[in-house]
C-alpha cells in the first residue's frame, strides 16, 4: 500500500519511505476518466465511422444508442479534466502543461535513442526530468488531439448550426485527430502494461507512487530536485 | 439499364406545381403548410417530405420582369458527393444514373445534408433517416415515366435515353437562345453530368445555383487521404507494438523481472 501523504491540492512530501510521489488523486482522476471516455469515445465512434463496425453497436443497443453515448461521454472527456485544471487540482495540472511545453535539448536526446529502448535495447540519454522526452510528446498528442477532437466534435454535434462549409471541414479533423491519438495510444498501453522496463511505473498511475529505484533510473534529475527541495524544508 | 436522362426545359414551364403535387401523391409524402415567400413561391427549401417545389425568381431589367422559374429536386449526379460521404453505404448509384437512399442502412448521419453542394437530403431528426427525391426509380425500371414527367402539361419534362436526350436538349438550347441570349444547359458536365439536366433562362447563380457545383475538397481529403494514411499509421503502431513483445522475449527482457 501506498502512504497516505496526500490530500487535495495540497503539495505533500514526495518522497515517503522508498516511494516517490508522482502523480496526484487529481492528475490521477484526470487520466483515469480521459482514457475511459477516450475507449468509449472510440467504439461507439467507430459504429458511425463505417458500416463495417456497425454490427458491433449491438452491444450498446444499436447504433443510435451509441450516437447518444458518444455525445454522453465526450462531455466527461472534456469537462471532468477541463473542471481539475481550474477546481480541485489546479496546481498538479498546470505543472504538468509546464512541463509539457518546455521540450529540451536533453529530450530531443531521449526522443531519439528511445527507439532502441522501445525494442528492448538500451538507449543512451542524459537523466532526465519528471517527464522525458516521449512522455511529452504524447502528452503533447493528447492535449492537441483532445483539443482538435472536441472542437470538430462540437461542429458535428450542432451541425445544422454551423455552415455546411464549416461542418465539411470538421468531419476530417475529427477523424485526423482520432487516428493521431490512437496511433498514440497504442504505444502509450504498450509501455505501460507491456514494456518490461517501463511498466513498473503503472503504480504511479494507480496508487500515485513509484519506487525509488525506478524513479533514480528513469527520471534521475526529477528525483535529485525532489530529494533536494525535501532536505531544505 | 443504361443511362437515363431528364430534362427540365424551364423555357417552357408555367409554374403550375403541378410535378409537386404527383411526386407527394406517387411517393405517399404528406402535405405541408406552407406560406406564401414572394409573389408565387410557397416552398423555401426541401424537406424530408417535399422532394421537389418550384423556385420563381423575378428579375428585372430594362425596366420589364424576367421571370424565371424552376422545378427544384435532387440533380442525381455522376459523381455524387452524397454518396461518398456517406457513413453507412446506405447511398448507392444505379447504371441508370440514379442515386438512391436505402432507407434500412441509413442511420441518420447527416454527412450526405452537409456535403451535398446543392442542398437536397435532408434528415428526419425522430425517424434518423435521410430522404430525397428517388428520381422514381420504382417507376422508371418499369417502364413508367417519372411521376413528375408524367403529370407536366406545358411539355417542360422529358424522360429518356441520355444520349437522345441531351442532344434535343442542344436542339432546343439554339432554338430558345434566339429569343433568350443568356440561355444556356446545365449539368452536362456539373457533378461528372447530371441526371437532371436544365434548359435554364440565365446564369445558374440568378436561379441561386452553384456556378461550379464540386465534391467538396474536405470530403476528398477525409476519404481518400486522412483515413488510408490514418489507418496505415494506426497499423503501424499495432506492428511496432507486437514487434516489441517480441523483441523484449527475444531478449529475454522479461524473465529478469524487468531491469527497473
Ligand atoms: C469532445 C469530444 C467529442 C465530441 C463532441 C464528439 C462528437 C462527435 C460527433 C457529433 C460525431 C458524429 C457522429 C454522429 O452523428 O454520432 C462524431 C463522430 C466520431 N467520433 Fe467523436 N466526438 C468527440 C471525441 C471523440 C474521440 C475522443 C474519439 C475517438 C477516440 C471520437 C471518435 C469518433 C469517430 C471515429 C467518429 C466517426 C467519424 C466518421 O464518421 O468518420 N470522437 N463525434
Amino acid at each position: 500500500m501506498a502512504p497516505k501523504a496526500e490530500a487535495g491540492n495540497q503539495a505533500p512530501p514526495r518522497i515517503v519511505g522508498d516511494q516517490v510521489l508522482r502523480f496526484s488523486k487529481g492528475e490521477r482522476l484526470s487520466h483515469w476518466v480521459h482514457a475511459v471516455s477516450f475507449f468509449v469515445l472510440l467504439f461507439t465512434g467507430l459504429g458511425v465511422y463505417s458500416s463495417l463496425f456497425q454490427p458491433a453497436m449491438a452491444i450498446v443497443g444499436g447504433i443510435h444508442v451509441a450516437q447518444v453515448i458518444h455525445r454522453i461521454s465526450a462531455v466527461f472527456f472534456v469537462v471532468v479534466v477541463g473542471l481539475l485544471f481550474f477546481v480541485g487540482n489546479p496546481r498538479f495540472h498546470w505543472r504538468w502543461l509546464k512541463f509539457t511545453f518546455n521540450f529540451t535539448k536533453s529530450d530531443l536526446k531521449h526522443v531519439s535513442a528511445f527507439p532502441k529502448e522501445f525494442f528492448g535495447g538500451h538507449g543512451n540519454y542524459p537523466a532526465q526530468d519528471k517527464y522525458n522526452g516521449g512522455e511529452k510528446i504524447n502528452s503533447l498528442i493528447t492535449i492537441f488531439g483532445t483539443i482538435f477532437v472536441t472542437l470538430s466534435g462540437v461542429v458535428m454535434w450542432w451541425a445544422p448550426h454551423f455552415p455546411p462549409s464549416l461542418v465539411r471541414w470538421a468531419y476530417p479533423v475529427h477523424d485526423l485527430s482520432v487516428f493521431v491519438m490512437t496511433a498514440a495510444v497504442i504505444g502509450h498501453i504498450y509501455l505501460g502494461l507491456l514494456h518490461p522496463d517501463s511498466r513498473v511505473a503503472m503504480s504511479g498511475m494507480l496508487n500515485g507512487y513509484v519506487s525509488k529505484k525506478f524513479a533514480k533510473a528513469h527520471h534521475a534529475q526529477w528525483y535529485e530536485r525532489l530529494k533536494n527541495e525535501q532536505q531544505n524544508l | 439499364m443504361t443511362k437515363k436522362m431528364v430534362f427540365v426545359d424551364t423555357s417552357k414551364c408555367t409554374g403550375c406545381k403541378a410535378c409537386s403535387v404527383a411526386c407527394k401523391e406517387w411517393n405517399e409524402l404528406p402535405a405541408e403548410k406552407t406560406q406564401l415567400l414572394t409573389s408565387y413561391q410557397t416552398q423555401k427549401n426541401f424537406t424530408t417530405n417535399t422532394w421537389t417545389y418550384m423556385t420563381f425568381i423575378e428579375k428585372y431589367e430594362n425596366q420589364t420582369m424576367n421571370w424565371l422559374m424552376r422545378k427544384a429536386q435532387c440533380f442525381h449526379c455522376a459523381d455524387p458527393a452524397c454518396l461518398k460521404a456517406c457513413s453507412s453505404a446506405a447511398i448507392t448509384q444505379t447504371e441508370s444514373g440514379y442515386v438512391v437512399i436505402n432507407q434500412d442502412k441509413c442511420i441518420g448521419c447527416g454527412y450526405c445534408v452537409e456535403n451535398c453542394p446543392f442542398g437536397v437530403p435532408k434528415v428526419d431528426p425522430i425517424k434518423k433517416k435521410s430522404s430525397k427525391c428517388t428520381g422514381c426509380i420504382d417507376r422508371v425500371e418499369n417502364n413508367l415515366l417519372p411521376a413528375c414527367v408524367q403529370t407536366c402539361q406545358p411539355g417542360a419534362l422529358a424522360f429518356g435515353e441520355r444520349d437522345a436526350i441531351l442532344a434535343q436538349a442542344k436542339k432546343r438550347l439554339a432554338e430558345v437562345q434566339k429569343t433568350h441570349p443568356k440561355a444556356q444547359l446545365y449539368g452536362e458536365k456539373e457533378m461528372g453530368g447530371l441526371t437532371y439536366l436544365y434548359l435554364l433562362l440565365d446564369s445558374p447563380e440568378v436561379y441561386g445555383l452553384p456556378a461550379n457545383p464540386t465534391v467538396p475538397l474536405s470530403l476528398t481529403l477525409w476519404k481518400d487521404v486522412v483515413r488510408p494514411v490514418g489507418s496505415v499509421a494506426v497499423g503501424g503502431a499495432a506492428a511496432a507494438v507486437v514487434l516489441g513483445v517480441f523483441a523484449n522475449l527475444w531478449r529475454g527482457n522479461y524473465k529478469e523481472g524487468g531491469k527497473d
